[in-house]
């Protein structure tokens, strides 16, 4: 067997393990963030508790799966590890700022007497690590400017763009709607209701968002262009827009009907679908247009190694994830976060 | 303040502020995992309340360590990549896998099953409760074990070589197993158990002298104790091993920690400096007081050198470790506190065998007791001042001998970094300090003994806890 289609398919399979644990990420820690920023608007003390211990038992996870994606992305692609993060140096730091303060808010709050400050430390840091996220997302989409060692060369306020606030704003749209709709299912009563409202409102902001990235891409970015609009891809990305917008609709649908849990599954099914959208635009570049997951990745050895010690835990990972999400399933209706 | 444009000053300023600040956390949070995994096993065993409630008293502690600690850690990972890309891409074939078997195998597991140890004692079965606890613990354990090697290979790289500036893996096996690690490892290992331990023994003292639950703290004072009469020694003696790879492997180290500057040749007695004052301009030591013909014993437990002690002059000053009283003072406090505990240690016993550890008898210890507190914080000051010796230890170089520090830093406007700095500085003050309130608020109010035991309570074990603001003035308790 030619000994380099060996090594393009071990960049190709770490290429799809890192985007697994990056939409697992996104989708779990997306409603954890999404309610934490949700939590901002939360009208009373209780309510506000009620929310943090829907949390109180997964949010240590969910965020461990960007720890995952972070340490196999070093590992596997040292060289968009690299680059990305010293690009990206504002919003990571402004991500990073956000998960300390909503992390100790959890515990600060249930000791303190003036709850208002830990209250705002877990909703702004929800709203920071989102943001920072957002930027992240939109200035990788952008492109980094780097030299032929793939080395960064740009100025640090690179980020920073039209389209990258587009990105950031629609992400934190997604993120309230898929809080919204874990919130659906995890409350009841005044404080459900609340959220079937937000939902809806976040639903169109969100599809708001997506309108114009998907309006946008095209025009700014030559790369995507000329993936976009030719045969085959073209027929791959017609249909998206099109499954979006018949996702979106049963989505619609189920929070007019008050369902509990399909509002839930088809924003992580919208989700999955943008996702998968943007990993088609971005293949097989990791750092768009400027270095391929070839040119990144780790010498084979490491990568299979990697295969060895992380990949077959990929099962296991997920099942003991899931089993905790089974026993703390049900309504939450405390607002003692620790007795939950 | 020339520092204050240096990129490379901030960065290193700010990776040592936050690995510094991070180590607090998890160094308990491991070690007191251990704790209880063996008070609930002393529970399910003997179905004495006092076990159950111990292991509910502590982890109120343990939590508030671990949040924490997963806050301070998640800038540990990415520091590497926004402050340090040019040692990433060189490294990250070995040391960025590392940290991705890290996280799979350490973090997802304690983050996993940490929701069920705390809050499901309702919802599952006492096995399956027990069986969290053991993989939070061990999760939180195979942390130490990775993080431990990706630092031992950093001060010890094998298994390959740098090839035009970046490390190839030749043997992976071989860059696990480094020289360094199973060491260091053990060392690290120890260091966390016996500084939760003198923790959870320094926090029983308090009560014990305070004549409160005194027959619940001498409980948990006596476990702690019985630890300790295997892990004091053994951390003296794993010490004493490091320190021996030290002189093998890193003998600039070895001579910035003993300040000598000067070399010893091999087959000659040399004096044990106990306190000097370094001066680098001079290339030696101003003032010092050593103890005669010391050194041949510490090193190799004999009068005479086998071996050189390398001095400091060896090495051009570039290629060897600046900050020399930093690293002798640091590694001094580490290994006096290994003594002082112990000492503690035996005293407690000798007092324990003579029948003064009863639960009437142990308030009038008041001296043992007072050490027991004066030694709950010396843990992490060791830990810290032995990561002190091991890092700046290593300097001027971030992979030994191969990749300098200068050359790892990523190129960042220094008014970037130094905003970073300042924002972790006073965020981690304010943490710190919220922290010791509301942990020594957690011990004011003491364990709660009337707590329904599991299933036992009025709480039906499917449904949702009821409402229960925690309004309960402090000291009423």
């Amino acid at each position: 067997m030619d000994l380099t289609i060996l090594d393009n398919f071990l960049a190709q399979v770490w290429f799809a393990i890192l985007a697994l644990f990056l939409f697992l990420y996104v989708m779990l820690d997306g409603f954890d963030l999404g309610v934490g920023i949700l939590s901002l608007t939360a009208s009373s003390e209780e309510r506000r508790g009620i929310l943090m211990t829907s949390l109180s038992n997964v949010w240590d996870a969910n965020e461990t799966w960007l720890v995952l994606m972070g340490g196999a992305l070093f590992g596997a692609f040292p060289l968009a590890y690299s680059t990305i993060l010293n690009a990206l140096y504002i919003p990571i730091l402004t991500m990073v700022f956000g998960f300390i303060f909503r992390a100790v808010a959890f515990e600060f709050r249930e000791h303190s007497e003036s709850k208002v400050f830990w209250n705002s430390a877990f909703g702004v840091g929800s709203f920071l690590a989102a943001l920072g996220q957002g930027f992240s997302l939109g200035a990788v989409l952008e492109g980094i400017h780097v030299d032929k060692a793939g080395h960064f060369i740009g100025s640090t306020w690179d980020f920073l763009s039209p389209q990258s606030v587009v990105v950031a704003l629609t992400l934190i749209q997604g993120y309230v709607l898929i809080g919204s709709t874990y919130l659906i299912l995890k409350t009841e009563g005044e404080l459900q209701k609340t959220h079937y409202r937000t939902a809806k409102i976040a639903t169109v902001t969100t599809l708001l968002g997506a309108i114009a990235i998907t309006i946008s891409t095209p025009i700014f970015f030559d790369y995507t262009r000329e993936r976009l609009f030719d045969a085959p891809w073209i027929y791959i990305f017609a249909t998206i827009p099109l499954l979006g917008v018949l996702l979106i609709w049963q989505l619609w649908k189920s929070i007019d009907r008050q369902k509990e849990v399909a509002p839930f599954v088809w924003t992580i099914l919208i989700f999955l679908l943008t996702f998968i959208g943007l990993a088609l635009v971005v293949f097989p570049f990791i750092i768009p247009t400027q270095i391929t997951i070839y040119d990144a990745a780790a010498t084979p050895t490491s990568l299979v190694f990697m295969l060895v010690f992380i990949g077959v835990l990929i099962p296991i990972m997920l099942f003991y994830n899931i089993y905790q999400y089974v026993v703390f399933r049900g309504k939450v209706t405390s607002s003692y976060y620790g007795e939950s | 303040m020339e520092f204050l444009q240096d990129t490379v000053v901030l960065s290193r300023l700010q990776f040592a502020l936050t690995a510094i600040f991070h180590m607090l956390w998890p160094v308990l949070t491991t070690g007191m995992a251990i704790y209880l995994v063996i008070v609930e096993g002393m529970w399910l065993r003997t179905r004495n309340p006092d076990y159950y409630h111990h292991a509910r008293f502590w982890a109120k502690l343990y939590v508030l360590n671990f949040g924490i600690g997963v806050a301070s850690g998640v800038p540990m990972e990415f520091q590497f990549g926004t402050n340090w890309a040019p040692f990433s891409e060189a490294v990250g074939d070995f040391f960025g896998s590392v940290l991705g078997f890290e996280a799979s195998m350490a973090f997802m597991l304690e983050a996993g099953f940490l929701g069920i140890m705390l809050f499901g004692w309702e919802r599952v079965p006492p096995v399956i409760h027990y069986l969290s606890t053991i993989m939070v613990a061990f999760g939180a354990n195979l942390s130490t074990f990775w993080i431990i090697t990706a630092n031992s290979w950093l001060q010890t790289p094998s298994g390959g070589e740098v090839v035009d500036g970046k490390f190839v893996v030749s043997n992976y096996f071989e860059a696990i197993f480094n020289p360094f690690m199973a060491k260091s490892v053990s060392h690290m290992f120890l260091a966390t158990l016996e500084t939760s331990l003198f923790v959870i023994g320094g926090i029983s003292a308090w009560y014990l002298l305070n004549q409160r639950h005194p027959q619940f703290f001498t409980r948990s004072l006596k476990i702690v104790l019985a630890a300790a009469i295997a892990v004091a020694p053994l951390q003296i003696y794993v010490g004493h091993l490091s320190g021996e790879q030290v002189y093998h492997e890193q003998p600039a180290k070895l001579a910035a920690m003993e300040a000598q500057w000067e070399t010893i040749p091999a087959g000659t007695v040399a004096p044990w400096s106990a306190i000097a004052l370094p001066n680098v301009e001079a290339e030696r030591n101003d003032f010092e007081i050593s103890v005669p013909n010391a050194l041949g014993y510490i090193l190799e437990l004999k009068p005479q050198l086998s071996e050189p002690v390398l001095g400091l002059k060896e090495w051009k000053p570039e290629d060897r470790p600046a900050m020399v009283g930093l690293i002798y003072y640091s590694f001094r406090i580490m290994v006096a506190i290994g003594f002082f505990f112990a000492g503690l240690m035996l005293l407690s016993v000798v007092q324990w065998l003579r029948g003064k550890l009863s639960s009437e008898e142990i308030g009038k210890q008041r001296w043992l007791l007072v050490s027991w507190i004066f030694a709950a914080p010396l843990g992490y000051i060791a830990v810290e001042a032995g990561w002190i010796v091991r890092c700046v230890g290593r300097q001027p170089w971030a992979l030994y001998e191969q990749i300098r520090t200068v050359d790892a830093a990523s190129k960042l406007p220094p008014g970037n970094v130094l905003v970073s700095l300042t924002g972790f500085a006073v965020v981690y003050s304010v943490l710190f300090v919220t922290a010791l309130y509301f942990g020594s608020r957690i011990i004011r109010k003491g364990p709660d003994l009337d707590r329904p035991l599991p299933g036992q309570g009025d709480r039906d074990l499917t449904e949702p806890a009821t409402h229960e603001p925690d309004s309960r003035p402090v000291e009423a308790q």
